[in-house]
């Protein structure tokens, strides 16, 4: 009896079989503990490359299918002239002749000078509101109302604020109007005034985002730690920026990188609202480059100006991510 | 530095009563101790005593100025918090300074102070560090050193060494004791070990489900228990509690137990007048009151049967088994009884207690 159980059939898993053996000898005079105690476990024979690729591959194949195969032809447009049908190589031409052009400049310009002011606006008021809405009584009801931008489609956003910004019957344009902010031109008619409109359109569909994850944030920020600084002798302002902030810097840093990236790449609204226009006031780069490829139909110098888009994208993506890593360092 | 006065202080949250109508003194430069078990209120207290908590009612005065109303920042007192509190995102040095910064001190006052305090509580080489490359002892070190490094009117300790291993508290209960006479200032110092409240404290406030049961010097406390509860939270190991009947034996009062009956001294009889013959209380007596053997003593003892023995080093603990109840004693390691055999329980009648059955009131 003994002895059959001492050695556990195989298909009995290791660990059992050990305790098995041990509940065993509590029961059984002190021995010599059989050698299968003392021998480690053996590991199975580990799998070869091969199986990982095979398990891998389906994977692969359907990136490849989804992700790298418009990203190689986009790169192989941007080398080319195309046309529908043909595409000829022109010596990085549609590269070149991009350092010359004034209104992809200009896009560039227009991009940071978009995205910074939405950004600022968003963490400014973001943040303003998730620590006025933070633990207060109607919490859960009005963070629910303000998420209700955020679930519309930006594309029907930048309708309904088309026709509040409207000259002749908008609300928004008559309540500007009316205070002053405005003289009898639409907000997005003139040069001056249409970028900030298309910026609050992104604000107050994107606002609710920073304070959703800000509220998030706000409940990790370690109480007792808030209370030893007031006991320090802080003021609950001073106490916000010594202690809230800093904890709320990861967080925030997440929200800004998905901003940002948005803005390099969501133009739904902005194209409804201006399409770039008065004059090119607005015409940010991922509008210059729609423009290039679809309505000019110069594909490839359409896929240079987006291929340099997304390299900067990249770029910026990168730094955002490496700041994140030094502060999550910092702090375990 | 300054003097603590609580007045009729009620802390409540909704319904339940946190801290019921607290009165405490705390002379300037005292050491209190507010010990209790875990939801007895000494944190709230705390807590409005630091302003972290609205005092739902009553006073809280220093000197002679009520500071109900003043923000934390504004009570010039230090707390040093249960699990530290400290900045992450600052080193060593600057969670240290960050007191005096916010207090407006120049650079040179503040690095001053800062080595000053690090020097006594020997952390001087750890200023550059951050408090997440620290031991929990360091750390406890460094949330006390941004306690000293002003000089508050008061300090509050929350529970400060609870986290500590057991020798590394033993160690800083000196240091903290030093430390506060040192630096002369008030200290409120809350826990819920009685062994940190007894070896540290000038005075105890023993609170039990937000009332304050005793306030005392350790002593007091220790051998003048006002009630059953305070007895039995105070002292480790705990005190015995037997039920006992006084009877009346040609006009001395007894305490009567299927196993003994002891004579009462004359003075203890004096204070159980009201309680009458044939009531009931519960006698209380320290472990360390005891005196056990195995042969029969000459004075009238208690008899029992040994249950077990623990030894812990320098004394022994015997677990005497009696015919409804055990008791336990505290002897000198050499005692040989083995488990089962009968043995001999004399108690020290000038160091018993009597309690109320019902309501727990001691009666000496």
């Amino acid at each position: 009896m003994t002895d059959t159980l001492l050695s556990p059939e195989p298909s009995l898993r290791q660990s059992e079989g050990l305790f098995r053996v041990r509940q065993l000898l509590d029961n059984v005079e002190a021995r010599p503990a059989p050698s299968l105690i003392a021998e480690p476990a053996k590991l199975n024979p580990p799998p070869s490359k091969a199986y990982f690729f095979w398990l891998m591959a389906p994977a692969i194949l359907l990136l490849a299918c989804i992700s790298l195969y418009p990203f190689f032809w986009m790169i192989y447009m941007s080398l080319h002239d195309v046309e529908i049908g043909s595409a000829t190589w022109n010596n990085f031409e549609n590269f070149t002749r991009l350092v010359t052009d004034t209104r992809y400049l200009k896009g560039w310009t227009l991009l940071f000078q978009y995205s910074l002011m939405c950004l600022a606006l968003q963490i400014g008021i973001g943040v303003f509101l998730a620590v006025v809405l933070n633990g207060s009584r109607f919490e859960k009801i009005l963070v629910t109302t303000l998420l209700m931008p955020m679930m519309m489609a930006p594309i029907v956003a930048g309708l309904v604020w088309y026709f509040l910004y409207n000259g002749t019957f908008g609300w928004y344009h008559w309540l500007f109007q009316s205070v002053g902010l405005l003289d009898a031109k639409s907000i997005l008619a003139s040069p001056g005034t249409a970028m900030l409109g298309i910026v609050l359109v992104d604000v107050w569909q994107w606002t609710p985002l920073i304070t959703l994850i800000t509220l998030a944030g706000l409940k990790r920020v370690p109480q007792d730690q808030l209370e030893a600084n007031m006991v320090d002798g802080a003021s609950p302002l001073r106490n916000f920026f010594s202690i809230t902030l800093p904890n709320l810097y990861p967080v925030l840093l997440i929200a800004v990188m998905l901003r940002f990236m948005d803005n390099f790449r969501f133009i739904d609204s902005a194209l409804v609202l201006t399409g770039g226009g008065p004059g090119n006031a607005t015409k940010i780069l991922p509008i210059y480059l729609f423009e290039v490829s679809f309505k000019f139909f110069k594909l490839g110098r359409g896929a240079a100006i987006a291929l340099t888009l997304l390299v900067v994208t990249i770029i910026l993506g990168m730094i955002l991510v490496k700041v994140f890593d030094r502060q999550q360092t910092r702090k375990s | 530095m300054a003097r603590v006065t609580f007045r009729n202080v009620w802390k409540k949250y909704g319904e339940f009563a946190a801290v019921k109508d607290l009165n405490i003194d705390c002379p300037d430069g005292s050491f209190l101790s507010i010990l209790g078990p875990s939801g007895c209120g000494k944190s709230s207290t705390m807590r409005m005593v630091a302003g972290l908590e609205h005092i739902s009612a009553g006073d809280i005065l220093f000197d002679d100025r009520r500071i109900n109303d003043l923000a934390p920042k504004d009570r010039d007192v230090a707390m040093v918090f249960e699990n530290y509190a400290l900045y992450p995102h600052k080193s060593v040095f600057e969670n240290m300074a960050n007191p005096l910064k916010l207090r407006g001190q120049e650079g040179a006052r503040i690095k001053d102070r800062v080595t000053q305090a690090a020097k006594l509580l020997e952390i001087g080489h750890l200023l550059e560090r951050r408090p997440q490359e620290l031991s929990g002892g360091q750390k406890q070190r460094v949330a006390i050193g941004r306690a000293i490094v002003r000089e508050p009117k008061l300090f509050l300790f929350d529970e400060p060494i609870a986290h500590l291993d057991a020798k590394l508290r033993a160690h800083m209960r000196g240091e903290i004791k030093h430390m506060q006479r040192t630096l002369g200032t008030t200290m409120v110092y809350v826990t819920h070990d009685q062994l940190e409240a007894m070896s540290m404290a000038d005075q105890i406030a023993v609170m039990h489900e937000g009332e304050l049961q005793q306030l005392g010097s350790p002593r007091e406390v220790y051998n003048k228990p006002v009630n059953a509860w305070v007895a039995g939270f105070v002292g480790e190991p705990a005190m015995n509690f037997l039920t006992c009947e006084i009877t009346n034996a040609g006009g001395k009062l007894m305490l009567t137990h299927p196993d003994f009956a002891l004579a009462l001294k004359p003075e203890q009889m004096k204070c159980l007048n009201g309680a009458g013959t044939a009531a009931t209380v519960r006698m209380g007596v320290r472990p360390d009151a005891l005196a056990i053997s195995m042969t029969r003593p000459a004075e009238p003892a208690i008899t029992g049967k040994v249950f077990v023995n623990e030894l812990l080093g320098g004394d022994m603990i015997v677990e005497v088994e009696l015919a409804d109840a055990r008791i336990r004693v505290k002897t000198a390691p050499e005692f040989a009884g083995a488990p089962g055999e009968a043995c001999y329980v004399t108690v020290n009648r000038d160091k018993w207690h009597a309690f109320d059955a019902v309501t727990g009131k001691a009666f000496f």
